[in-house]
């Protein structure tokens, strides 16, 4: 087996791991702003690994390029999503996404003063 | 069989963990579960496109990626007002 096609087995090793791990956390996490903690590196790391072991075998030919591109929109739009699906929760939650009084109250501690 | 599709085989073992929670959790949650089966389909496609040597079906997983986003974005607004 050649130096390439090692990186390319541990690229791809490394992007799938990652996927099926944050699968399982999705699973076995209650709360959901965890599950979207989950969510975040299959959508950044995952992608750029995978990219990555593509670019690796086929260089930057036609499909290295698609590649990279897959991996360049995930890692744009995976975040947005991530974001606006925990604006939804909480939403969901409080009924609005502004802080609750006993947040604002939290973050105005000694160590935390409230801008004067 | 190469390692290409060995891996989108075992990548869609994924799947069974995000049905589960589709399945079974809250409305958020099964939006959470959607959007990474989403991800994994994703990749999947891409590992595929690699696996048969077809570079034409690298754009199944571009479009695939853009309308997931497109469709979790509908559906966020969707569980933040009415559902």
């Amino acid at each position: 087996m050649t130096v390439q096609g090692i990186g390319v087995a541990v690229l791809l090793f490394a992007g799938v791991g990652v996927i099926l791990f944050c699968c399982v956390g999705i699973w076995v996490v209650p709360d959901t702003y965890d599950q979207l903690h989950f969510a975040g590196p299959a959508t950044t790391v995952a992608p750029v690994a995978i990219a990555g072991a593509v670019i690796l075998e086929e260089s930057f030919s036609q499909a290295g390029v698609k590649a990279v591109l897959v991996a360049v929109v995930m890692g744009v739009t995976g975040p947005a999503l991530t974001h606006a699906t925990g604006r939804a929760a909480r939403i969901r939650e409080h009924g609005h996404f502004a802080a609750l009084p006993e947040e604002m109250a939290a973050e105005t501690t000694p160590a935390n003063p409230p801008p004067s | 069989m190469n390692i290409w599709l060995i891996a989108a085989t075992v990548l869609l073992l994924g799947l069974i963990p995000c049905g589960v929670v589709c399945f079974k959790g809250a409305p958020i949650q099964r939006l959470v579960a959607l959007e990474m089966a989403g991800t994994l389909d994703v990749m999947v496609l891409l590992l595929l496109a690699q696996g048969f040597n077809q570079p034409p079906f690298y754009d199944l997983a571009l479009v695939l990626a853009l309308l997931s986003f497109a469709g979790g974005l509908v559906f966020v607004r969707f569980l933040e007002r009415w559902v």
